[in-house]
């Protein structure tokens, strides 16, 4: 059975392109265009791995990710931030408001699979448990 | 204050003396003066060094009586210095002014009644002893209005032309702003009369014409009293001398002495004229009668007298202290109104200051926001170019021909050079407007080195550079923000590998002191030393000829210099133009963290 990836983005072409190269690896992909969207999706499909865009219309990343560790089922969810260059700070802002990991935009064709790869393994196999940030 | 005091103890030492002795007196002495006078005037022109006196009307200093004597307090005293000195005086009869320019020119030897003043002194030659204090007062007709210096403005007020009282006057009004025409007359007499017709609206006057006049006039005094001043001879500058040396000798004499020629003539001429009337039918039986009534009437006069000379003197010493008074509150509230203004202007400025200082951060962070947002927003678009450019290049749409793969590249090159300049000038925005933060974390320094060397790796290996690195075995782990300091190192290692066409780069890293010094070494072509100061300035990549081959925002240099700044370090670097350059990172193993 294929692990399933939620991706909450409002970038249209970002989303695109995550969900390309995710599902050319092996991913089913679900996604969502905001945070309230976000939370719902995910409550509901319980995905294995959930990447969230920190700069969102109306609520943010930050406040999505504290919300989705509310919900008891979603705990041990990873959940990795998409974070842009141009925020320092926010990485540790992320760790704290309940992410996983981090990546950095521009998301890179090249390197993105391995990142990925850190925290969940396209089918069956076990979670990494890297916690490099 | 002083003054009035003196001129207190003058009264104070004398006032068991009776006045009425004294005054039937004056009538004798007035006549053995006149015959006396008239004598010395007829023996002048044998005389061979007769001094030469100039009288003028300013009673009762000095004046010419109505048949033609000088008289006066200083005609008293030099007539008695005269006397003992064995001189024989001619008077010269004129105005004030007259006797002024006869002085200069030396036409005359002595002038009477000369109040002391710079200019004066600088003109003439003065006695030392003063022979009397003065002052200056105001005298108008009854009901003027007139209370203060400042209800003197738009007035006409008249003075004696020349005197001491003009100049300090104009003085005056000019500090006071206040303005006011003056009137200058030859003599009292006509300044005063001018006042009592309403030519003029106050004159101003020394307080003894004034006291001994005014009344005369029906003008009354005002509390305006100024510039206490003493009063000389003065004989023309440099000569004389001896004249007032034996003016000095006597005056202090006399002043000694209570019951002197000086005390007569003050008490004589300072006093009210009284004519004491003598019914002739009292001689005889009643003139025994008479005389003890006389006794005490004149006793009763003289007391009274007393009084009245005390409470005047006394009257006069409180306008002058409740006239000073008001004039220093009147500086008093000048000042602290000034003060207040000034507070005023200076805290108006401050806010000013503050505002401007505030408009300029607002400004200032409005800059970092709008750059702030700006990059995000060419971030977005440039991360999806990004993207699909290496996702076409994956070849995960579909196979590419070579020309589609090279030109791909293409873009992806430009893409990410785009996505460069853009972080650096956010960077160093950011790092202008002090508001760049960094992390306090603790990493493997090997790790992170090895890291951006292999990110340069395949950069120096496409210029057929040899790339080399050695990390001392002591050098393990720091305490720092890791991303910028890879940031540092990247931009250190590829500028060395950009600026080096041949030879090699070799990053060096070592720990000593507790500072982690990493030295990145090339065989470039290095950097003139008057552009050593360009090298870390914003928007300065050095004018080598070569700026067109080494494509670079111009500021990653700027911003490592910042940026290991504030990671409480700092960059060096030592070059030799033409054979390469050693740039030098160092940075605190473990600083002390900031709160």
């Amino acid at each position: 059975m294929k692990k399933t990836i939620l991706i909450i983005e409002d970038n249209e072409q970002n989303l695109y392109l995550a969900t390309f190269l995710l599902e050319r690896n092996g991913f089913e992909v679900e996604s969502a265009r905001d945070g309230t969207e976000g939370i719902a999706m995910a409550n509901q499909i319980k995905p294995d791995l959930i990447l969230l865009d920190i700069q969102l219309p109306e609520i943010d990343g930050y406040a999505v990710a504290r919300a989705l560790r509310q919900n008891p089922a979603l705990k041990e969810t990873p959940i990795v931030a998409v974070t842009s260059y141009a925020m320092p700070g926010d990485r540790e802002r992320t760790i704290e408001a309940g992410c996983t990991g981090y990546i950095e935009k521009p998301i890179n064709p090249d390197t993105f699979k391995a990142e990925i790869a850190k925290y969940i393994k396209p089918a069956g196999g076990t979670k990494n448990d890297n916690s490099d940030c | 204050m002083l003054i009035s005091r003196k001129l207190l103890s003058e009264y104070q030492g004398t006032r068991n003396k009776t006045y009425g002795r004294i005054r039937s007196t004056i009538p004798l002495i007035t006549l053995l003066t006149g015959f006396l006078f008239i004598f010395l005037s007829s023996n002048t022109v044998r005389a061979e060094q007769a001094v030469r006196v100039g009288v003028y009307q300013n009673s009762p200093k000095v004046s010419i009586s109505e048949s033609g004597r000088a008289e006066g307090i200083f005609i008293d005293i030099i007539e008695a210095i005269a006397e003992e000195e064995g001189w024989s005086l001619k008077y010269v009869r004129g105005t004030w002014s007259e006797g002024l320019d006869r002085l200069e020119k030396g036409e005359i030897d002595l002038m009477p009644d000369v109040g002391y003043s710079k200019l004066r002194e600088e003109t003439f030659s003065l006695n030392r002893e003063p022979v009397l204090s003065d002052w200056f007062q105001i005298y108008t007709r009854r009901g003027s209005g007139i209370r203060s210096l400042i209800d003197l403005d738009g007035k006409h007020i008249a003075v004696l032309e020349r005197s001491v009282q003009q100049d300090i006057f104009e003085q005056f009004h000019s500090g006071f702003d206040i303005t006011v025409s003056i009137i200058s007359f030859k003599n009292f007499e006509d300044a005063f009369n001018s006042v009592k017709q309403g030519d003029a609206d106050a004159v101003i006057s020394n307080r003894f014409y004034g006291t001994l006049n005014a009344g005369r006039y029906g003008l009354e005094d005002t509390a305006v009293i100024f510039n206490p001043n003493r009063l000389f001879f003065a004989a023309p500058k440099g000569k004389s001398a001896q004249l007032l040396k034996a003016i000095d000798k006597h005056l202090v004499q006399f002043k000694k002495n209570s019951n002197s020629v000086y005390y007569r003539s003050l008490r004589r001429w300072t006093s009210e004229e009284v004519i004491p009337v003598f019914p002739i039918w009292l001689k005889g039986v009643g003139i025994f009668l008479a005389g003890i009534i006389l006794l005490g009437f004149l006793w009763n006069r003289s007391l009274k007298r007393q009084v009245r000379s005390r409470t005047r003197l006394l009257d006069l010493s409180n306008q002058e202290t409740t006239y000073l008074y008001k004039e220093l509150q009147k500086y008093a509230e000048t000042l602290e109104k000034r003060v207040e203004e000034r507070t005023e202007e200076l805290s108006k400025t401050n806010s000013e200051l503050i505002k401007a200082r505030d408009a300029a951060e607002a400004a200032d962070r409005t800059k970092l926001a709008f750059l702030a947002s700006m990059s995000h927003e060419l971030r977005t678009p440039l991360n999806s170019i990004i993207g699909f450019t290496g996702l076409l290049l994956q070849g995960m749409a579909g196979p590419l021909n070579e020309e589609q793969n090279k030109q791909l590249r293409m873009v992806k090159n430009s893409g990410q050079h785009l996505l460069s300049l853009i972080n650096d000038v956010l960077d160093i925005s950011k790092i202008e407007a002090g508001q760049i933060d960094v992390a306090n974390e603790t990493f493997d320094i090997p790790e992170s080195v090895q890291r951006v060397v292999q990110m340069v790796r395949l950069l120096a290996e496409s210029k057929r550079l040899l790339l080399t690195l050695n990390i001392a075995p002591d050098v393990s782990r720091i305490t720092s923000d890791r991303r910028r300091f890879e940031q540092i190192l990247m931009n250190l290692m590829s500028n060395a590998i950009k600026f080096t066409d041949e030879g090699k780069v070799h990053v060096d890293a070592s720990a000593e002191k507790g500072e982690l010094i990493i030295r990145v070494t090339d065989t470039g072509i290095g950097i003139k030393p008057e552009d050593k100061d360009k090298l870390f300035q914003p928007f300065r990549q050095l004018d080598t000829g070569l700026t067109r081959q080494h494509e670079g925002t111009g500021l990653g240099l700027s911003i490592c210099k910042r940026l290991a700044e504030r990671l409480g370090g700092s960059i060096t670097v030592e070059s030799e133009w033409g054979k390469g350059s050693v740039f030098q990172l160092t940075l605190p193993l473990f600083p002390e963290r900031k709160p």
